[in-house]
């Protein structure tokens, strides 16, 4: 799938003919222990990230690498590095159209479709987990893109946690360079942004305003069960990081926060490696979500 | 559908039939596809790809180019049928076939997102055939490539009427068969099986051609034709569709067509269908590129 943020693609062939087979072992390593896929396109990228980890162990070979992945004592911490060095860099705003379009072509109509009775229109959405507010800010805008339409009438509360407060603070601010806005289109640019200093942007007021920035770490449980009544939650490449049972636990929590019929989003490359059997696995076009069914579907 | 409409579509169908332009190769070939790997004769290959100059000549062209990957282009047929392997010369062959047969200036669909589709969806019928350990995926990848044929119908015997379907439904966001209903009266699928009937195809795959959007009608396949039903639309969801954007989401597994496949299958409980779209997604270049070099030298008049 093709995403903005995705680098220029090579030929797949040739990499084939290039990768050390060791690799492949290494990806479904990753995905086995965390659910993040790196497609064969993308896997010179998880051979530089082994690259950069071997130089850095003094080891020679791949082989050894594999190792170390897998019978060393210091494995667990390896893979998280190992996962630190494939996801870096991911980061970006309007990271994965095909999420956006998603959300308001498919399920925004559904949403609002469904609740056309109701008083309160209101639509709750969490991005957890949302480092340096790339995310929230991309779903603000989009909402905003939507509110003289679809959405007009309708009340958008987003909420953005994460574990780290320096991120929160980063977040908060607003302000961008051309790395993270490599893939906004201009149009969002010059409606959402204003110059900042170092030829960087900053998010406008309005876009800010819409958006509740706090510290929250989601192994938590006590606060985490206050989470409730979302209609949307994402959370891009943040559970890669937990163990299996924190996992599990962290998924159990988000379909309580959600109200039937919401969706939970993950990264692209991104599976819940089946942890949990009450959400459903939807497609939209390019993108993959997990559904708490509505009520009236009569899918529970 | 009305007596009028039926003789309609027979109509077109027979006309088709007597298109000058479908290569002698097409239904012996189909056979061969059928056949397990190991029955088939490879100079019995070797021969249909000889058959016709021009399509030999497109074959060695596609096997030579570096989506194949071979160290050294093909010089001989039987050299190409001998580095690539059967099956994908049987692929090759028959896409060069079928591209050839319904020549690109007539088609109201853009040939090359139709193949892309086609080819994309009979790949995915025999990966998930091969995950769920059946015996039969070779069968399930010319259900796969074929299940549209009736596109190819509409497009030859009536461009005009499908020319309309198709303005309909990218217009009102219908998908395809609903928006052929309206205009034409009938479906890809009903002549997609009169064309099928003609061709004496299996009678499996004839089910397929006919039901893979209504997969609970099925009798004689009905795992099957679940299968293309649930591979065409996933392919639909991973850039293999026919290049709209389909305002839809789809649950693949609380799909009826999924619970006829497990009957039948046990393994396909632990298919992990989040990497099986990330499997397909890896796919779709190579997918793209094939089908590009296929149509390259045609005159291809409609941009995707």
């Amino acid at each position: 799938m093709t995403t903005a943020a995705q680098p220029a693609k090579v030929s797949v062939n040739r990499l084939a003919e290039a990768i050390d087979p060791t690799f492949r072992q290494i990806r479904d390593l990753v995905y086995k222990v965390s659910g993040i896929y790196q497609a064969e396109e993308k896997l010179y990228l998880l051979a530089d990230g082994c690259g950069r980890r071997i130089k850095q162990l003094n080891l020679k070979t791949p082989r050894e690498y594999w190792d170390h992945l897998t019978v060393h004592p210091s494995r667990d911490g390896e893979l998280r590095q190992l996962l630190n060095e494939i996801t870096i860099g991911e980061t970006c705003l309007f990271r994965s159209q095909p999420q956006l379009d998603a959300l308001r072509k498919v399920i925004l109509p559904e949403m609002i479709n469904e609740r056309t009775r109701q008083i309160t229109k209101r639509l709750r959405i969490w991005s957890a987990g949302c480092s340096t507010g790339e995310e929230p800010y991309t779903l603000a805008m989009n909402m905003l893109e939507e509110s003289e339409g679809l959405l007009k009438g309708w009340n958008i509360e987003i909420l953005a946690t994460d574990l780290n407060d320096r991120s929160v603070e980063a977040a908060k601010a607003g302000i961008y360079g051309d790395y993270a806005l490599r893939a906004t289109p201009e149009l969002f640019k010059r409606k959402y942004f204003s110059a900042a200093n170092d030829k960087k942007l900053e998010v406008r007021p309005e876009v800010k305003k819409m958006i509740a920035f706090s510290r929250l770490n989601l192994q938590d449980d006590s606060r985490m069960l206050f989470m409730k009544g979302m209609d949307l939650i994402f959370c891009c490449n943040v559970l890669i990081y937990f163990d299996g049972v924190s996992k599990g636990k962290v998924i159990d929590h988000y379909y309580g926060n959600l109200n039937f019929g919401g969706y939970l989003f993950l990264g692209t490359s991104e599976s819940l490696l089946n942890l949990n059997d009450k959400f459903h696995l939807v497609h939209f076009p390019g993108a993959i979500a997990y559904w708490k069914p509505s009520l009236k579907s009569g899918k529970l | 559908m009305s007596a009028s409409l039926q003789d309609k579509l027979r109509q077109g169908v027979e006309n088709i039939e007597t298109t000058p332009a479908i290569p002698a190769v097409v239904l012996p070939l189909l056979d061969l596809l059928n056949l397990p790997a190991d029955k088939v004769n490879l100079d019995q290959v070797v021969k249909l790809v000889s058959y016709d100059n021009t399509i030999a000549a497109q074959c060695l062209r596609v096997a030579s180019s570096p989506i194949f990957g071979l160290a050294k282009s093909p010089e001989s047929i039987k050299a190409a049928v001998i580095s690539l392997g059967l099956r994908r010369v049987e692929t090759i062959l028959l896409t060069c076939c079928m591209g050839k047969a319904f020549p690109a200036k007539k088609w109201a669909l853009d040939p090359i997102v139709f193949w892309r589709h086609s080819l994309g969806c009979a790949m995915v019928c025999r990966k998930f055939s091969e995950k769920l350990g059946g015996a039969d995926s070779d069968k399930a990848y010319t259900a796969g490539l074929l299940h549209d044929i009736g596109f190819l119908v509409n497009c030859m015997a009536f461009p005009k009427e499908f020319t309309a379907a198709i303005a309909y439904a990218a217009e009102k966001q219908v998908p395809f068969d609903r928006a052929e209903s309206e205009k034409m009266g009938f479906t890809h699928c009903e002549s997609g099986r009169a064309l099928a009937e003609k061709w004496n195809l299996s009678p499996d795959i004839v089910e397929v051609v006919a039901y893979h959007h209504e997969p609970q009608k099925s009798v004689a396949a009905p795992g099957l034709v679940a299968l293309v039903h649930l591979s065409d639309l996933l392919c639909r969801m991973r850039n293999l569709g026919y290049g709209y954007y389909e305002r839809q989401k789809v649950d693949l597994l609380s799909d009826p067509a999924w619970a006829v496949l497990a009957e039948g299958h046990r393994a396909l409980d632990g298919v992990d269908l989040v990497r099986f779209t990330f499997e397909l997604d890896e796919a779709v270049e190579k997918i793209y590129e094939m089908v590009s070099m296929i149509f390259g030298s045609m005159a291809v008049g409609r941009a995707g």
